[in-house]
């Protein structure tokens, strides 16, 4: 089967069940699936945008097994006379439900249908619950952001649903709920910043216990108990007016700064308190705690600097001197709070505008937990800031908010198979069960996981192990099968259950080799590999991830190149892998991975970011894309490498976070000779303008958005481009505090070229 | 689309309006700038070049004078045709042909149509904040594209298109927040409330004068 196919094959599945494997035929035993070097993994995004499936408004069918409790789907043998179904998974036969009574096989119901292998379906379960945004603002900005900042807040309540209830907390040096009323006088609720208080104490203050209402499993909260919390959270139709005023008279924290210090800012009793207010009035329900900073938290539990100037918020070296003084006690405190939040199924976005770091660090666990968004800016007062805030809201070809809540996924394997994993933005809900194995990659030890800020994007690595013993022979029917179960709120509040049911071939590693290479999924492969780089950097330190990167890339050319042994000449890889190698070598060098370039909030920034996008975006951001623009034809790709770079040409790159065009020397140069303006050098301006509009379309829909950067041959911004095309220079001293372990690795601070060279070297020898 | 602000974010992105964005948006298309080239040692092949229409003989540098570019018919293919702007901001630069008391008896219609059910007090707000809308305009402090959409949002009130209208304040507090932000949400509310009555109390109300001049066809 040709590598034409499959690509076609695998975009096709990519599309209607959003799923991308990194091996699309599986190895049958369990000690072939790990001589493939990459596990058998893929990327799944539980609510892919898919425009032409409507939902259905009935419940989905269960097997009836206690332990199954699988999905009827399209890879079911049923009995249309009997009226039964055999589950697929547990092969339990089962009765169909009295409404399906009228079911043949020339009326099937949908989700019987191959092409539904991927069906949502509305469930009517209770009271809808309206979706919760509780504002949380520092007002220790300087006055042009704060005024910047108020009146985004404003367009916001344009923004949000309807029907949607809003609350504000402001936070200095001290903490204030506001209470929100339409009689016009604003009173609020004040804490000071210092003192930590628990859930319930926070509940008392602000007068929202009662005696206790028994709450039955899986309801939301009965409306009484909203009316008390009400006086805090309203909805924005009814508040709106009141609530415009009150946040343009909101003004500068008013305890004034001394020199030489930084103000007194209370983020962690705010954020405490938020959390605190939603949990004991609306559990369960969407919502949305929305915190805008514009500087680190300096004051009480959560602080991550003092408020001296002269004491400088802590970088990568500090940390790996253990000389951060807050950060342990900052990220358990804030970690704590982040998994309350997602207990509740609350999710908290983190808006840091400053030009110094805020303390993404230590609080990105609020917002990696919980499915929240982080958006990094220099000030409020900035397009960047503006617009992506604006794209929290955006609506899609319904005119549905695309925000969904309480994702809760669910995932079951057929028995030849066991999970072991999942990395992204959820945490683990410790369901416990046949499908679930020992061997633990990402978040393991679990079946089902809790995503409760969702959106189209959101995406998953989910890992998986093959069990079956070698030598035991390939499973009847030949195929091995996963169901993804995905329950969530969607934004008019409907709940529905979105269920996607993948099968794909076994085949024997030792005589079908050629088809399991033929059905590898190089990009899958490389982000899924990625996403299990940035999760071993983040709880171990050092060059060990990028010296196991390197192993792992060694042992898939030594097992998938063809070669003469100890020739590294005639080494090739086939076409399926062609672009594996170059991922990887861009992996090493990015900043998920290299982390001095940054300080450790931009590093946390770009890893949150990475490890929750789809397959596309996060390949972007493994290995910008590089496109050139001439007269010598239509714009096209050209490698990312200093030799790209040519006088008459414009070149626009993608780092996700980043977009640069850059002119080349002789075009810059027609550009400032203005020929641009002259009639009879059309073309010429056409030239210019092509990469603007691509550029354009990016910008417009990404989010975040990214930052924009026109330059040209000579230009102090070429750096952005240029730093990624060439061998960094300063990776040269990365290995110096790492200690060799005589284990085969690839030397840093080389080009492409060098790189290859090297592996190359390495793959074939008879040493390694 | 307007430049970002370079003062206080380095390389900010230009700002687009509300109604180039949320066309953006609504379909999302595949990313097509997607195409990666394997490096030249592992695809087989000794091609060091990408792909494409053969290349001059040498790539064209500065020389002293700089030759010109060439001038020749042949355009570089385009990838997309460029997004093309909402009709709203099209005739953004011309002057607003509007009085403010054509706007301001349009809206008066509609708020009095609220009184005889809307609570007054939230009436009275929303006459405070047309009060304040309508001392902008005449002191000059509202740009004329504010102007015209105001009009035309309006007019869609009167004509009972409430999405419109609704969308249009949207575009409004997104595209002018400044300018905008002290009343839009009365604005916003009036729209809100106006919807929600009785037809017999909107189709009582008579036409207020002008309704029916010229169109400002936008």
């Amino acid at each position: 089967v040709s590598m034409a196919t499959y690509q076609e094959f695998i975009q096709q599945n990519e599309d209607r069940d959003g799923v991308r494997f990194s091996w699309n035929v599986w190895p049958s035993s369990r000690l072939e699936a790990t001589r493939m070097v990459v596990p058998l993994s893929c990327l799944f995004t539980p609510m892919k945008e898919r425009p032409d499936l409507p939902p259905v408004q009935y419940e989905p069918v269960l097997c009836s097994r206690p332990t199954c409790k699988a999905v009827l789907n399209p890879l079911c043998q049923v009995d249309y006379r009997a009226k039964l179904w055999a589950c697929n998974f547990c092969f339990q036969r089962n009765q169909f439900p009295p409404a399906y009574a009228g079911i043949s096989e020339g009326n099937q119901p949908a989700e019987l249908m191959p092409q539904f292998s991927t069906i949502e379906y509305i469930v009517q379960r209770g009271p809808q619950t309206p979706l919760i945004f509780l504002y949380v603002v520092d007002i220790c900005l300087e006055e042009e952001d704060l005024q910047a900042l108020k009146e985004s807040l404003q367009m916001s309540l344009s923004l949000l649903p309807p029907n949607a209830l809003v609350g504000l907390i402001t936070f200095g040096r001290m903490v204030q709920v506001h209470e929100l009323s339409c009689e016009g006088i604003s009173k609020s609720y004040v804490f000071r910043g210092t003192k930590d208080l628990s859930a319930k104490q926070i509940q008392e203050m602000l007068g929202l216990t009662k005696p206790a209402v028994p709450v039955q499993q899986g309801r939301p909260a009965q409306p009484q108990d909203r009316s008390i919390s009400s006086r805090f959270l309203q909805p924005v139709h009814k508040i709106d007016m009141n609530l415009t005023d009150l946040l343009g008279e909101l003004q500068r924290d008013p305890w004034p700064v001394p020199q030489g210090k930084r103000p007194l800012r209370s983020t962690g009793i705010a954020l405490s308190i938020a959390v605190g207010l939603l949990e004991g009035t609306l559990p369960n329900t969407g919502a949305r705690i929305m915190l805008f900073t514009g500087g680190p938290p300096t004051q009480g539990p959560g602080m991550v600097v003092g408020d001296e100037l002269k004491t400088p918020i802590r970088s990568w070296h500090d940390i790996e001197k253990d000389n951060a003084k807050h950060l342990k006690k900052a990220t358990k405190y804030y970690e704590a709070l982040a998994s309350r939040s997602a207990v509740n199924g609350h999710c908290i976005d983190i808006y840091a505008c400053a030009l110094d770091q805020t303390g993404l660090l230590e609080m990105k666990c609020c917002s990696n937990l919980t499915g929240g968004h982080i958006v990094m800016g220099d000030s409020f007062n900035t397009s960047l800031f503006k617009q992506t805030f604006q794209r929290v809201f955006t609506k899609d070809y319904n005119g549905e908010f695309r925000m969904a809540f309480g994702g809760e996924l669910e995932v079951k394997t057929s028995r030849e198979l066991k999970i072991s994993g999942a990395i992204g933005p959820c945490v683990s809900l410790n369901a416990k069960g046949p499908c679930v194995s020992e061997t633990e990659l990402g978040l393991g030890g679990t079946s089902q996981w809790k995503i409760c800020g969702i959106n189209q994007f959101t995406t998953l690595g989910m890992y998986f192990e093959v069990v079956n013993q070698h030598n035991a022979p390939v499973p009847q029917g030949g195929r091995g099968a996963i169901q993804f179960i995905t329950q969530y709120q969607h934004s008019s509040t409907q709940k529905r259950i979105r269920v996607t049911t993948v099968a794909r071939n076994w085949a024997d590693a030792q005589s079908q080799i050629q088809h399991i290479e033929a059905a590898f999924d190089q990009e899958a492969a490389a982000v899924l590999m990625a996403r299990l780089g940035v999760f071993r950097a983040e709880s171990e330190e050092g060059p060990d991830v990028l010296r196991w990167l390197d192993r792992q890339l060694i042992r898939l050319c030594q097992k998938f190149g063809q070669f003469h042994k100890d020739d590294p000449n005639s080494f090739r890889l086939s076409e399926s892998f062609s672009l594996y190698p170059q991922f990887m070598f861009h992996l090493r060098r990015s900043p998920f991975l290299q982390v001095f370039n940054n300080s450790p909030d931009e590093s946390s920034y770009y890893r949150h970011h990475f490890v929750r996008q789809d397959l596309t975006q996060s390949l972007i951001m493994i290995q910008p894309i590089l496109y050139s623009y001439s007269f010598y034809g239509p714009p096209e790709p050209v490698l990312l490498d200093s030799s790209s770079i040519l006088p008459d040409r414009i070149l626009l790159m993608d780092t996700f976070f980043q977009l640069v065009i850059y002119h080349g020397e002789t075009i810059a140069q027609w550009r400032k000779a203005g020929y641009q303006e002259m009639a009879e050098y059309e073309n010429f301006k056409q030239l210019l303008q092509a990469p603007l509009d691509d550029a354009q379309e990016i910008l417009q829909t990404r989010f975040p958005m990214p930052r924009y950067v026109d330059t040209e041959h000579g230009g102090s911004q070429a750096r952005f481009l240029l730093s990624k095309v060439n061998p960094s220079q300063t990776h040269n001293n990365l290995y110096a505090w790492g200690q060799e372990t005589g284990a085969p690795i690839l030397t840093d601070d080389v080009s492409l070229q060098v790189f290859m060279d090297h592996l190359k070297k390495l793959a074939v020898s008879s040493a390694s | 689309m307007v430049a970002g602000n370079q003062e206080k974010g380095w390389n900010d992105p230009p700002q687009f309006s509300y109604g180039l964005q949320t066309q953006a948006q609504g379909v999302q298309k595949r990313n097509f700038l997607n195409k990666r080239v394997p490096p030249p040692q592992l695809d087989g092949s000794q091609v060091s070049l990408p792909s494409g229409a053969p290349l001059p003989a040498k790539p064209l540098s500065p020389t002293l004078p700089l030759a010109p570019p060439p001038s020749t018919v042949v355009l570089p293919a385009r990838r997309l045709s460029a997004v093309d702007s909402t009709a709203l901001s099209a005739s953004a630069h011309t002057e607003c042909e509007a009085s403010i008391e054509d706007v301001m008896g349009l809206l008066d219609w509609a708020l009095t149509a609220c009184r005889t059910t809307v609570k007054r007090q939230v009436c009275d707000e929303v006459s405070k904040r047309l009060t304040l809308f309508q001392e902008m305009w005449i002191s000059g402090k509202l740009s004329s594209p504010v102007k015209k959409r105001m009009y035309y949002l309006a007019q869609e009130l009167k004509k009972q298109n409430w999405d419109s209208a609704d969308e249009t304040h949207r575009s409004l507090i997104v595209d002018y927040v400044n300018e905008v932000s002290q009343w839009m949400v009365g604005v916003k509310r009036l729209i809100a409330e106006t919807r929600n009555l009785p037809t017999e109390v909107l189709n009582a109300e008579g036409p207020s004068p002008k309704e029916d001049t010229t169109q400002n066809t936008q």
